[in-house]
């Protein structure tokens, strides 16, 4: 350092406590984080590698069995890929509705931008057990469409509209649609006009400025909303048991159930296998869509 | 140019937005292989009066033609024209070679022609080696010269540049200039500047229009516009002036011999009618004189400025301010003091009659 040339040196206290502070600043979140998260995580990974009690929440031997279970059984194998069935269904449904939508606001004066963005923001006010509850109310055997199909004499007795994997894909869509038209809005509105004017200025005509350089720039919305819904469905509870019904699982309803029935073991083992599955949809979606080309990174 | 060909031609192009009138009645022509840089101060209407030129805003009134097809109403993708951006606007998700070779794919020009011509381009502006890199990896000066190849390497009627180097620093900018206007020398592309830069219009281009409020006020080569501006404005945001009121005493031709309020002068080139005149005298043509020289002025050195080239002195002249800019090639230039008495004057044929506006 040259800073005895300028006959300036930094104090070597103050220095320190600059540092210590800054240090200070850094690791109260980290802290948080281990406190809450990491720590919490760690204990459920333990967990699922203990043999399972039939007095305690769990054994003390370690075991890989609870995963063994799963990875073995045909059972667990259907419900993994309905799981993924209904994963990409509700985000890519949600995906194309979203996108039109999200382009319509975009184009908004900035005060009617905000109004659209603050009425989808209301449904997500309402808990999705409401919102499951109101689906219920319009397609459930007295409900609103089987109520109106019947009194115009179209069917005689209701349609199960209930209870079927399209109802939880259309219920859940709908519930995540919000964020999925917030995230991919957001991104188009931040992409700088001089972008398309610059490849409209190179002779591409409006579709063409969408494929080559709208949509590749509006990726790291698409793939935060992607991966939002999907994380979602896949931890929708309550809106799967209430609209596919006790006879319809898929992996969380799994942990859920596993959970109450105090496999403990068992349960931790199954939320980790859908953690697993979120983080490799969630890292497969980053691949296909490489947003990072966009935020400035690798 | 030889053909005469007018490449850019707009025809009484006004255009407002809700509140404010941008651009008024402008008509310019400008043939093939010019270039022609529009200079005014920031809000004058230059972005707007080139994006009518490209057409992303559509004139409230007049007509834009493009190599004599009338567009008016063409959309930007159809028009024969590309731009440079002053954010550069490089597509961030597309390596140098793709963005440079983005225009050529648009018009559907096969791969490997695409890839040898867009080789080409980066050549030209030597960036030969940078081509498989992203744009983001690049200098701000290495993005500019990617921006320029790729809006020259589909060969454009014209070519559009909004304050390309102006998020430049002073000593790239000024390497880019030189570099640019060699490029657009060679290539004989007509080419529309935009810049707010007096200096950087002087420097490089071939006329110049210089704008304010929406207006044209003065359109002409470098010389034409600074060595005769038409108003105080011109005379004023390119480069500096002294301003005078003179009234005509005697007339002898196209001289006049002038009351200057503080004492008599002569000036040339006066077509203007009437007695009261508005003069400008550029601080660079007027000289100082020993003391009480025959035609001269007297006055006081107020202020010495220092500025490495020239030395600016701030001259009192019976309470007018009259600024002096000096080589510092003479000794002289470096004796004079504060609270020194001078005499100062100019030579006829250096004061400019302005139009009374
Ligand atoms: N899209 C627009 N909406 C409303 N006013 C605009 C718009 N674009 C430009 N203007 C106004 O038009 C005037 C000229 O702007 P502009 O052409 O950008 O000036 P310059 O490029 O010379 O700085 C300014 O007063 C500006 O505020
Ligand atoms: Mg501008």
């Amino acid at each position: 350092m040259p800073s005895s040339l300028t006959g300036f040196e930094p104090a070597p206290l103050g220095d320190f406590l600059r540092r210590a502070s800054s240090y200070a600043l850094i690791a109260t979140p980290i802290l948080f984080f281990i406190v809450f998260f990491l720590g919490p995580l760690l204990y459920l990974f333990v967990v699922s590698l203990l043999e399972p009690s039939k007095t305690e929440l769990y054994g003390t031997r370690l075991t890989l069995e609870n995963y063994e279970r799963i990875l073995v059984d045909d059972f667990y194998h259907r419900i993994v890929t309905r799981t993924l069935l209904v994963g990409s269904l509700v985000t890519g449904t949600a995906l194309l509705i979203a996108y039109p939508v999200a382009m319509a606001i975009a184009r908004m004066s900035p005060r009617w931008r905000i109004l659209a963005m603050i009425a989808l923001m209301f449904p997500l006010m309402l808990s999705n057990v409401v919102r499951a509850y109101g689906w219920i109310a319009v397609l459930g055997r007295q409900g609103v469409v089987n109520s109106v199909l019947i009194g115009v004499g179209a069917i005689d007795t209701p349609l199960a509209m209930l209870y079927s994997i399209e109802t939880v894909v259309i219920g859940l869509m709908t519930i995540l649609l919000p964020y999925m038209i917030i995230s991919i809005a957001n991104a188009l509105t931040s992409i700088d006009r001089a972008y398309s004017e610059a490849a409209q200025s190179l002779g591409a005509n409006p579709w063409r400025t969408f494929i080559h350089v709208t949509l590749p720039l509006s990726s790291p919305g698409v793939a935060a909303g992607m991966q939002i819904v999907f994380f979602l469905t896949l931890s929708a509870y309550v809106t799967i048991a209430l609209l596919g019904g006790p006879r319809f699982s898929l992996l969380v309803s799994l942990v859920y159930r596993s959970a109450m029935a105090f496999q403990w073991t068992q349960a931790a083992a199954l939320a980790f296998v859908l953690l697993t599955v979120a983080l490799c949809v969630g890292t497969l979606i980053v691949l296909v869509l490489r947003p990072g080309r966009v935020q400035g990174r690798g | 140019m030889a053909d005469g060909a007018i490449d850019v031609r707009l025809e009484n192009v006004s255009k407002s937005f809700d509140r404010v009138q941008a651009v008024r009645e402008v008509s310019i022509d400008i043939p093939r292989g010019e270039f022609f840089s529009m200079l005014g101060p920031s809000g004058c209407g230059k972005t707007t009066t080139l994006r009518i030129i490209a057409g992303f805003e559509r004139p409230s009134q007049g007509e834009v033609y493009i190599r004599g097809v009338r567009v008016t109403a063409v959309p930007p993708y159809r028009r024969d024209y590309s731009m440079v951006f002053q954010s550069f606007a490089l597509f961030p998700h597309l390596t140098v070679a793709e963005n440079v070779a983005f225009g050529l794919r648009m018009r559907r020009v096969p791969g490997a022609e695409r890839r040898r011509r867009a080789q080409e381009a980066l050549d030209m502006v030597k960036l030969e080696e940078l081509a498989q890199r992203y744009p983001r990896q690049l200098s701000g000066g290495q993005q500019q010269r990617v921006a320029l190849a790729r809006a020259l390497v589909v060969q454009p009627a014209v070519l559009l540049l909004d304050e390309p180097l102006g998020a430049l620093d002073k000593k790239l900018r000024e390497e880019m200039q030189v570099e640019l206007r060699q490029l657009q020398r060679r290539l004989g592309t007509t080419t529309v500047f935009v810049t707010h830069d007096q200096e950087e219009a002087l420097t490089m281009s071939d006329r110049i229009a210089i704008m304010r409020d929406g207006v044209i006020e003065q359109m002409g080569p470098p010389r034409e516009v600074y060595e005769r501006p038409r108003t105080e404005f011109v005379a004023s945001f390119l480069g500096a002036s002294n301003f005078f009121d003179a009234r005509v005493i005697e007339r002898r031709g196209a001289e006049a011999a002038v009351d200057l309020g503080f004492g008599r002068g002569v000036i040339a080139h006066v077509d203007a009618p009437g007695t009261d005149l508005r003069i400008a005298v550029r601080p660079e043509k007027i000289m100082l004189a020993p003391l009480g020289a025959p035609g001269t002025h007297d006055a006081r050195i107020r202020e010495i400025v220092y500025r490495g080239v020239t030395t600016h002195i701030y001259l009192d002249c019976a309470g007018r301010e009259v600024i002096v800019f000096l080589q510092n090639t003479a000794p002289q230039a470096l004796a004079w003091r504060i609270g020194d008495a001078v005499s100062f004057a100019w030579e006829a044929g250096n004061a400019v009659v302005l139009d009374r506006v």
